[in-house]
């Protein structure tokens, strides 16, 4: 059982995701602004937060850094109501572990909620496209080590395109014969490298929307 | 019998104002009688003046076609022969400023009012006037401020009485003005430009706001609540892309791109079949392929039907090649089952492909469900 708590402003979206989650999930409080959020998480200690990227009073990411110190026990996962990287890749950065779209039925994001509490991170196809994009795989840039954070590894690479094609991990593992903790591993290693990496293309975007 | 006249419409190529051609066109006359009893009536006390005036500030023009240029032609110099006009004027004045002073008053009242409407006509008719070179509304003004500052030299020079003195002032003034006008006039006009523009952004992110926070998560939601590949689901998601286009892309112009066209298809596809269509694009498409998008289009297709769910399109533009794959989760299929009169997959895909000078894959998808086409087109440059 998965203990999680809602923060999205609008009451109908909330009772209408509440009802829909399936009872691998308990949802222990709703908020609907950045400040009842925080308080909340604060008091609470959910194992996942589902956030929405905008909130009247900020966004998505603001409540991540203001919650910053709870990080290793709490995990975000963002629901946007776009699918689109600008909308996401702020709340990515600021600490979240994946994003899922509102129009996700309410199994879908069980299932989401469940695999961000157990440190998985949650890539959507748009998601693995704009990676591939941003850290210039498609231009044939290629990181020489695994320790380099500004490109992706030939195999970090496959799996994002496998997962852009619509591919789930379980398929991804078939495909290129390895296990599903592996492209696992390499999601979240995609992960880290997005929300540490200084590439401009993640920077030059986020400097522009103020978030760094 | 009732006689159908045509509408009293304003052509934008014309001599003056259009309205003599308006006119005979709407009574069904010869546009030379109406021009001689406009100005038969005009002489007579004005009146034919007075008409001319008031059909032109009230008769609309005809609307504009999308291929014409918006902006009226008028084929009469009405500027250059007021400032002509004026010019005399300014002669007159120089040969009686000494003698006649009544005559010299009027000739410099003659000249302001003349040279006076020639600038506005140049400000305010002239410059959005296709017809006229580019040169022309700043040599009237030229030769409007020389005679205005000439005038008031002379008069002032020539120990005028004393309102000749103050028309002489007034003449050099208005000679200044003149030479200042066109920058005033552009000036106000980038300002009003920049206003409405920014007035406009400012109601537009509003709208954007607020339809985000209403409309779209609603939406959201009703996709969310009636499934995914319900027909309400459909609508809504639909209707949510539409808004999105509107509300984020605004008046910027359509670029037709491999991306966006693969979109605008399934976008069409997902209305007419219980499907969603995820397209994903990586990398910047140069060049769309018509061969490569009626394929795409097929087997999107293909999928919508005989799949529908969820269907995912990934396009990867490089350098070199562009890929597009298609993938659905339906029952699947083995190309060789496929009966052979079945023109879809066969003539349609791999035949347009190869034809094209690239090629077509068809197998079963990830983990033996579904199908994933494959296409691969080298870039030729």
């Amino acid at each position: 059982m998965t203990t999680v708590v809602i923060v999205d402003d609008h009451s109908i979206f909330r009772s209408g995701l509440r009802a829909d989650l399936d009872d691998t999930v308990s949802v222990l409080g709703e908020a609907a602004t950045v400040e009842e959020a925080v308080a909340l998480i604060a008091s609470l200690e959910p194992q996942v937060v589902l956030l929405d990227v905008h909130l009247p009073d900020g966004s998505g990411a603001d409540v991540i850094t203001r919650s910053a110190a709870l990080l290793d026990r709490v995990r975000f996962l963002a629901l946007s109501v776009s699918d689109s990287a600008e909308d996401v890749v702020g709340v990515i950065r600021a600490g979240a572990r994946g994003y899922i779209t509102k129009g996700s039925s309410g199994a879908e994001v069980s299932r989401a909620v469940g695999a961000v509490a157990s440190g998985d991170a949650v890539f959507s196809p748009r998601l693995a496209g704009f990676v591939l994009d941003a850290f210039g795989a498609v231009a044939g840039e290629q990181a020489a080590s695994d320790t380099e954070i500004d490109r992706l590894s030939a195999r970090e690479q496959e799996v994002m395109r496998l997962i852009a094609r619509g591919y789930a991990y379980k398929e991804v593992a078939t495909e290129l014969f390895i296990s599903i903790k592996t492209v696992e591993t390499h999601v979240s290693a995609v992960l880290r490298k997005l929300q540490l990496s200084s590439r401009h293309e993640l920077t030059a975007w986020a400097l522009e929307r103020k978030l760094l | 019998m009732t006689i159908v006249r045509e509408p009293l419409l304003r052509p934008r190529t014309s001599v003056v104002g259009g309205v003599a051609l308006a006119l005979a066109a709407h009574l069904g006359m010869r546009v030379t009688v109406v021009r001689f009893w406009l100005i038969v009536t005009a002489l007579a006390g004005g009146a034919g003046l007075l008409l001319y005036l008031w059909l032109w500030a009230l008769v609309p023009l005809v609307p504009a076609r999308v291929d014409e240029a918006t902006a009226p032609r008028r084929s009469a110099p009405v500027a250059a022969l007021l400032v002509g006009l004026g010019a005399v004027a300014a002669i007159v004045c120089f040969s009686t400023v000494r003698s006649e002073d009544e005559t010299a008053s009027g000739a410099i009242l003659a000249l302001m009012a003349l040279s006076g409407l020639a600038v506005v006509w140049t400000l305010l008719l002239d410059r959005t006037d296709p017809g006229r070179p580019s040169r022309y509304g700043l040599w009237v003004r030229g030769v409007a401020s020389v005679s205005f500052l000439l005038v008031g030299l002379v008069t002032l020079l020539s120990r005028p009485s004393a309102l000749n003195a103050v028309l002489g002032v007034a003449a050099l003034v208005c000679g200044i003005a003149v030479v200042v006008a066109p920058r005033v006039v552009t000036l106000w006009a980038e300002l009003q430009a920049s206003q409405t523009a920014r007035v406009r952004e400012v109601q537009r992110a509003e709208i954007a706001a607020h339809l985000h926070d209403s409309v779209l998560q609603t939406l959201a939601l009703i996709q969310n609540r009636a499934g995914a590949s319900s027909e309400v689901a459909r609508i809504a998601r639909a209707q949510e892309r539409e808004l999105r286009d509107w509300l984020f892309t605004g008046s910027a112009p359509v670029d037709t791109d491999l991306a966006s066209e693969l979109r605008e298809l399934a976008a069409s596809i997902e209305l007419d079949y219980a499907v969603r269509i995820d397209v994903v694009a990586v990398g910047t498409s140069h060049s769309t392929s018509s061969a490569l998008v009626a394929a795409a289009r097929e087997a999107m297709l293909n999928a919508a039907r005989h799949a529908g769910g969820e269907v995912s399109v990934y396009l990867e533009s490089t350098e070199s090649a562009t890929d597009v794959f298609v993938r659905d989760r339906g029952p699947g299929l083995v190309l060789a089952d496929v009966p052979d009169d079945r023109l879809g997959i066969r003539e349609s895909i791999i035949g347009r492909m190869s034809r094209a000078g690239g090629s077509a894959t068809v197998k079963p998808g990830a983990s033996g469900s579904g199908t994933e086409v494959h296409l691969h087109l080298e870039v030729t440059s």
